[in-house]
């Protein structure tokens, strides 16, 4: 049985046409934030075998439809699919599972120059700029977007696939919750 | 290595606008693909050992952009000197140079490289399953504006009528002023650039004729197409200041 509680955030959250943070659910609900937790938790269960999903970027929250649906969804909205280059999802793999992160940190880890794939995912939104690294020259930082998430149908950035890395580790605690609440 | 950036000497191929050569991603990329065919294990094969079949296929690459041909060269180099080290192992004790780098920093820089592939590789599977998200969009009420109570409305209703009245009172007796959207711009463009900023209504004057007010509104438009204006409003029906657009830092 849900709690009135997630009957509230839900209906907020089904309004909403971006994200909505933690804090301000908190807010227009009357709880607090980690009571808006504990019922995002429920929404997020309830929604199992829906056609529905609770997507988070850090502490932001929205209602997104699941992937299994999104055959359905892309012809009614007439959506195309994303293409992107293997050298761009290169550099979008580096940023992902490594953000925020400087242009040249990207480029050391990749051996290329990067400006051209930086420009092409920043202007698919699949990146964006995350204020500036405090080093000499004061480097632009990147971080992955909230759209980034959904044309890869990850429900927060704790679902980046994990892969088996040389090492025979998997690397899943590179992107941990410490990361994404340093984002907020 | 991660953070030292751009400090970190002659990062490989900073400079070319690297797309694809020759179905490589970069030195890095052939590096891998080298011990890939040789089937052996990232973690203990011998670099230095690929310095030759590196080279020959830098050579069949053919003809590279010379700064594509540099960070091809400049790991190729890193490879040679890496083989000379074993061959030699008398040459250890010369003091390493400054940008030099280790079997295991290339190393270590290889391994993640090939965990960026990877996970790429893995990223992409994802798109082409086309399992993805949709958000809501467009799905949101209009509100009614706040404050617009029915005073509120009577009195801009009786501000048409006003307008409406001047201009046939115009046209019945002055010769129409001729406004070019050009000059207009300019002053307008003049008077920002001075003022910093200045509000709406002071541009259009007390008493426009609907051309100045066209023709006022249209050089806005396109002064903050042009970026050099901002638009500013507080409230709903609140005054309209136009602002000086600041030239974005390091854009």
């Amino acid at each position: 049985m849900r709690s009135e509680l997630a009957n509230r955030v839900e209906a907020v959250l089904f309004v909403a046409e971006k994200p909505v943070g933690r804090t301000e659910l908190a807010r227009v609900v009357g709880a607090t934030p980690r009571q808006v937790e504990t019922a995002l938790g429920e929404i997020e269960a309830a929604y199992g075998g829906t056609g529905l999903r609770l997507q988070h970027d850090g502490d932001e929250w929205q209602i997104v439809t699941s992937t299994e649906s999104a055959p359905y969804v892309s012809a009614y909205l007439g959506a195309d699919r994303l293409r992107v280059s293997s050298a761009s999802l290169e550099t979008l793999s580096v940023i992902a599972y490594r953000q925020p992160i400087t242009r040249a940190e990207v480029e050391a880890i990749r051996g290329v120059n990067c400006d051209q794939t930086i420009y092409t995912l920043m202007s698919r939104r699949l990146i964006e700029e995350r204020g500036r690294k405090e080093t000499a020259g004061r480097p632009i930082l990147y971080g992955t977007t909230w759209e980034f998430l959904e044309c890869f149908g990850l429900q927060s950035l704790t679902e980046l696939p994990r892969v088996l890395t040389p090492e025979g580790l998997t690397r899943e605690g590179e992107v941990t919750s410490e990361t994404e609440a340093a984002r907020d | 290595m991660s953070d030292r950036g751009a400090d970190e000497g002659p990062v490989i191929g900073v400079r070319p606008p690297s797309v694809q050569v020759e179905g490589f991603e970069g030195p890095l990329d052939l590096l891998l693909e080298l011990v890939e065919e040789r089937k052996v294990d990232i973690l203990t094969v011998r670099l230095g050992e690929l310095a030759g079949e590196y080279l020959e296929r830098v050579r069949a690459l053919g003809s590279l952009p010379a700064d594509e041909a540099a960070a091809f060269l400049w790991l190729a180099s890193r490879l040679v000197l890496l083989k000379a080290r074993s061959l030699l192992p008398s040459l250890e004790p010369i003091a390493p140079e400054d940008d030099e780098v280790t079997e295991e920093e290339l190393r270590a820089r290889l391994v993640e490289y090939a965990a960026v592939k990877q996970r790429a590789v893995a990223l992409g599977d994802r798109l082409r399953s086309g399992e993805r998200a949709f958000h809501r969009e467009g799905g949101t009420v209009e509100l009614p504006p706040k404050g617009g109570d029915m005073d509120a409305l009577a009195a801009a209703w009786s501000r048409v009528l006003q307008v409406a009245a001047r201009q046939r009172h115009e046209e019945a007796e002055v010769p129409a002023e001729r406004y070019s959207v050009e000059q207009r711009t300019a002053e307008i463009e003049e008077i920002v650039l001075r003022e910093g900023r200045v509000a709406f209504a002071t541009l259009l004057g007390p008493e426009p004729s609907l051309s100045f007010a066209v023709v006022t509104f249209i050089s806005l438009l396109d002064l903050y197409r042009r970026l050099v204006i901002d638009l500013e409003q507080d409230e709903l029906y609140g005054e309209i200041r136009i602002v000086r657009k600041e030239p974005t830092p390091g854009a």
